[in-house]
């Protein structure tokens, strides 16, 4: 299980996560909703330690869990929104660089584990294609593919179906439940009531910086009006 | 006007001068691209103290002439008991004035990097000399040849500089001509036809080296 208590973030003057905590169990999804600049992707950002904070406390398994070390012994990793591939590198070597410079697989072992992925997520024929040349879904599962190759036992997704069209979003939802099912913790910002609705997963709607109202997908969508907040933000983007 | 003979019967020695001209700009053209990688990558570091050092080499190395840097060299080495032919005198002098240039380029090339795929490196596990190594350099390598072409060029001429030290280069072989013969034009002419025709291969390799990349990355 992982815990956040009491994370606070400022830029500059400006409070962006306001003491917020919550729990997430393992094999579980959870969804942080809100408004752009509410915080969601800041709190993604300083769980793969890509920001600093004021104070917040981090367990993983009631064990607490250094920020500063967890890209390097992978136990978090993050698709990001735009993806942030490394355009120039053929395909396959977005997933086999880290293996090879981070995990220190040898060569073979990489490539083997960057076929099963590929072959996976359907992106075998395009191992050789440069990474900058693939479509907006195949950018998507060459992200997810690059970060569960590292076997993270946390993944975040940052609005990961902004840049795709229904039937894409779909699949990434398919994708995200396969990955849950694994045991793992999945956490996703986002705003695509469209992805949250294929998904089972916990609600935490963000609002200036705080975590407002928590609910899950079967409940909320069972009985919309018993969570108002969340209907409402939902509500607010049809 | 143009004495043909004159130009024939000196080739030899212009071909001897060409060959230590060659000599001059791969030597400095080594340091220069490595030192110059190495400066700008200690550029990126959040030390203070190692980012003022890189200013203050980078603001003296290009701040004075070429010229300076290599008597600077050539004459407080020996002060110091280090004794360096002119030769290499001249390349180190030239290679670390390139240097500076070519930090200064990669440093504009590293900046257009998006920040994105640094900060994917580092989710990703990857150490600042690998995410460096393996995925900026090469892409501001890439970005960056026809500077490189340009750098390269100017070492060409600068390697003239080297004549001043004693270095038998082209120039110092043509001055020495002119000197023995009286006639200027040819042995002037013949000589910036050579630093033309260096200058001109130079420009065309990176030319069809850029395209090459561009028809790669397309394909």
């Amino acid at each position: 299980m992982l815990q956040v208590k009491c994370l606070t973030k400022s830029f500059k003057n400006k409070k962006v996560l306001k003491n917020i905590s919550f729990e997430i169990k393992k094999g579980q999804i959870a969804i942080f909703l809100g408004d752009s600049g509410v915080g969601k992707s800041t709190l993604l950002r300083i769980l793969n330690d890509l920001e600093t904070y004021e104070k917040g406390y981090f367990y993983l398994d009631n064990m607490p869990l250094n920020l500063k070390k967890i890209n390097n012994d992978h136990t978090i990793g993050i698709v990001f929104q735009h993806f942030n591939l490394f355009d120039f590198l053929p395909t396959y070597k977005n997933i086999t660089l880290p293996l090879i410079k981070s995990q220190k697989k040898t060569k073979a072992e990489a490539i083997s584990i960057a076929n099963n992925l590929l072959k996976k997520y359907n992106l075998l024929q395009e191992q050789n294609i440069l990474a900058g040349k693939l479509s907006g879904g195949q950018k998507q599962r060459l992200a997810l593919a690059r970060t569960l190759a590292l076997n993270p036992q946390i993944i975040c997704l940052d609005e990961p179906t902004s840049a795709l069209d229904p039937k894409l979003t779909l699949q990434t939802a398919n994708d995200i439940k396969q990955v849950a099912a694994k045991n793992r913790i999945i956490i996703i910002s986002t705003h695509d009531i469209s992805l949250v609705k294929h998904l089972n997963a916990q609600l935490f709607l963000m609002q200036d910086g705080k975590i407002v109202e928590t609910s899950d997908t079967k409940n909320y969508f069972l009985n919309p009006e018993s969570n108002p907040l969340i209907h409402q933000f939902f509500s607010d983007f049809k | 006007m143009i004495d043909i003979h004159l130009i024939i019967n000196s080739l030899p020695n212009l071909l001897n001068g060409s060959l230590i001209t060659l000599k001059i700009v791969i030597v400095a053209f080594s340091i220069g691209i490595p030192l110059g990688a190495l400066i700008s990558i200690l550029e990126t570091s959040k030390s203070f103290i190692l980012s003022a050092i890189i200013n203050i080499y980078v603001t003296i190395v290009r701040g004075t002439p070429v010229l300076i840097q290599i008597f600077f060299i050539y004459y407080t080495l020996p002060q110091f008991n280090i004794s360096i032919q002119p030769t290499l005198v001249a390349s180190i002098a030239i290679g670390l004035n390139s240097s500076a240039y070519v930090s200064q380029i990669l440093k504009s090339g590293i900046n257009a990097v998006p920040l994105g795929q640094i900060e994917a490196a580092k989710t990703l596990g990857l150490n600042i000399f690998v995410t460096m190594k393996d995925i900026i350099l090469p892409q501001v390598f890439k970005t960056s040849i026809p500077s490189f072409g340009n750098e390269l060029i100017t070492i060409i001429k600068d390697s003239s500089l080297a004549s001043i030290i004693g270095v038998m280069e082209l120039s110092k072989e043509a001055s020495i001509i002119r000197s023995r013969t009286y006639d200027a034009f040819s042995i002037l002419l013949s000589i910036s036809l050579i630093y033309l025709l260096l200058t001109t291969i130079v420009s065309y390799g990176v030319k069809i080296l850029n395209q090459r990349l561009k028809i790669n990355a397309a394909s």
